[in-house]
């Protein structure tokens, strides 16, 4: 049985590798929010920000606040990309959520084979943002990256809630996530919309893959498991609001955490995946329902 | 409040040229608009036209397809035809470019973003305007719909019918519309608080402001209009000057079966 220092510990580790999962999520609902669609390539973009990051670093060597920095407008972009070459298309179209769905998916797969013949298939990982540490609280070490987790989090949080209750774009996207019709009809060009959200779901993803480069390692295929406990941070929260989200993924970190010391690293795709059902099935609408910033109309 | 229609209001049966971009040429000229939902013929092919500073009714039973015909003309729903406005043909036009120039609908059931407080939602109906005077906007908005102002931060969802409807009518006002459509803007609401409201849309018309006017019930909407459509079965049954329908009675007569 674990001792209650190991599970102090790993405990502060859910809660970095939680808020990771909750940007992720809070990029599955600025998409969903505002098209309906769930984005199946948003754990992509958490792993291209930790390897075009590694990329701009050891290729073109420079420092690591420049790479980082970077890398967030270029995942920005390639989001954009998505939006452009795969999604309009088929919106344009009328093609089913489902399909659009599928197709996201699809682009997973695909941009993970392009990561690979272009920036291979090793793991790769780069320094914490500040040397040194950890931090000793009796016999828990925290880890400088952690403090770097919370506080960038928090601007991320901070920033977007300026976006979206402060800014014409932001206050647009919001429309169309209550009502598109409404918003179509004062003017608000709801399909450039969807392009707004890809870029910024990318970059919240780009985010996430930088701040938790350093705490693991990063490769082509961490899209998956980021992109589908964000998706289960995103349910727990709601699928709503900002809050929720970043809640849902510290619960589901810390979770994890603890089944991992409790029971060993087998379980931990088991905790996630009792966490999903037991909010399914109890809590249909998010165990944080009561917090959510706006519903959908 | 009675219902005098500006001296400029075009006379009835007026022979119009379309594609002619004059002075004269109508804010809205609709020209054969049909629209279907899968196999149905939800509008058979329809022409209607509005004067500027005009204010026209089209009156219909449930089902006609009032709703649709708007839904058509503000492409919310495809259909064919051709669409002109201010003697420009706007046919291509997606939705927001519409409103863009100006054609402002609102919805039936008002269309608010039900989770945001009155004031977001007045300033996105200002969308189309960024560079324009908020306040002062607001400040025309409030001075028709005074309880808005007192209601300013509350969610738009928790205020009344009657308020609701105000807020969407405003909120498409912040616009500053050359073209104000309503669908059913009394619709759920007490007799007493739809005639104050359609009384607003009187006084707005008599401002210059061109509306296309839908209901169902006729009696407060013909006080308004001089000029009216009759919709049934998804095509125009009639179009007639509003003075010869004085009951529901007289208007069935016009309704297809
Ligand atoms: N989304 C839809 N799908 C299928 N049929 C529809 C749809 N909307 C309306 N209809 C049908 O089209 C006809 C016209 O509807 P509508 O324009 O809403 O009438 P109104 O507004 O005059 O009550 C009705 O027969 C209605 O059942
Ligand atoms: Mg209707």
């Amino acid at each position: 049985m674990a001792d209650i220092t190991q599970l102090l510990q790993s405990l502060i580790t859910g809660v970095g590798v939680g808020l990771i999962y909750g940007l992720v999520g809070i990029g599955f609902c600025v998409i969903y929010n505002a098209s309906g669609i769930v984005n199946f390539a948003q754990g992509v973009f958490v792993m291209l920000g930790g390897m075009i990051c590694h990329a701009l670093l050891t290729r073109l060597g420079l420092p690591l606040v420049l790479a980082a920095v970077l890398a967030v407008p270029i995942v920005a972009g390639i989001g954009m990309l998505i939006e452009t070459l795969v999604v309009r298309p088929m919106w344009n179209r009328g093609a089913t959520m489902f399909a659009i769905i599928l197709a996201t998916l699809a682009t997973q797969i695909m941009i993970e084979r392009i990561t690979i013949l272009t920036l291979g298939d090793q793991p790769r990982s780069f320094p914490e943002f500040t040397p040194g540490g950890p931090l000793k609280l009796g016999d828990i070490a925290v880890g400088y990256q952690l403090f770097w987790i919370l506080g960038c989090g928090a601007l991320m949080v901070g920033l977007l809630w300026l976006f979206f209750t402060r800014t014409r774009t932001g206050r647009a996207l919001r429309a169309c996530s209550q009502n598109r019709e409404a918003a179509a009809l004062l003017g608000i060009p709801v399909g450039r919309m969807l392009l707004v959200s890809f870029a910024l779901s990318a970059a919240l993803g780009a985010v996430a893959g930088i701040l938790v480069t350093p705490t693991q390692v990063t490769a082509f295929n961490i899209g998956t498991p980021f992109g589908v406990n964000g998706f289960i941070a995103a349910i727990i929260g709601g699928f709503g609001s900002a809050a929720g989200a970043l809640a849902g993924g510290v619960l589901l970190g810390v979770l994890q955490a603890a089944a991992i010391v409790l029971f060993g690293a087998g379980f931990k795709n088991v905790a996630a995946l009792s966490t999903l059902l037991v909010v399914l099935l109890l809590f249909p609408s998010g165990i944080f329902a009561g917090f959510k910033g706006f519903k959908r109309a | 409040m009675t219902g005098v229609a500006p001296a400029n209001a075009p006379a009835v049966g007026t022979v119009r040229t379309p594609g002619v971009t004059t002075a004269e040429s109508p804010l809205l000229e609709v020209t054969d608009i049909s629209a279907f939902y899968g196999r149905v013929h939800a509008l058979k092919p329809t022409s209607l036209h509005i004067g500027r500073g005009e204010l026209v009714t089209v009156l219909g039973p449930n089902g006609a397809g009032k709703s649709t015909l708007l839904r058509a003309i503000t492409r919310l729903t495809p259909a064919s035809g051709r669409i002109a406005f201010e003697g420009r043909d706007v046919s291509g036009l997606p939705t927001h470019r519409l409103a863009e120039l100006g054609v402002i609908m609102v919805q039936e059931g008002r269309g608010l973003f039900g989770q945001m407080s009155v004031r977001e939602n007045l300033i996105l109906g200002a969308y189309t305007r960024p560079g324009g005077d908020m306040d002062k906007q607001l400040g025309r908005v409030f001075e028709l719909f005074p309880r808005l102002k007192e209601r300013i931060d509350q969610i738009s969802a928790s205020l009344s019918g009657g308020e609701q409807q105000m807020l969407a009518i405003g909120r498409a006002l912040m616009a500053e519309p050359k073209l104000l459509m309503l669908d059913e803007p009394s619709l759920g609401l007490a007799p007493r608080v739809a005639s104050e409201i359609l009384a607003t849309l009187g006084e707005l018309n008599r401002q210059g402001l061109g509306i296309l006017l839908v209901e169902q019930k006729a009696p407060l909407a013909l006080k308004l209009a001089k000029r009216v459509y009759v919709l049934s079965l998804g095509q125009i049954a009639a179009e007639l000057p509003a003075s010869e329908i004085r009951s529901h009675h007289d208007l069935a007569r016009y309704y297809l079966h």
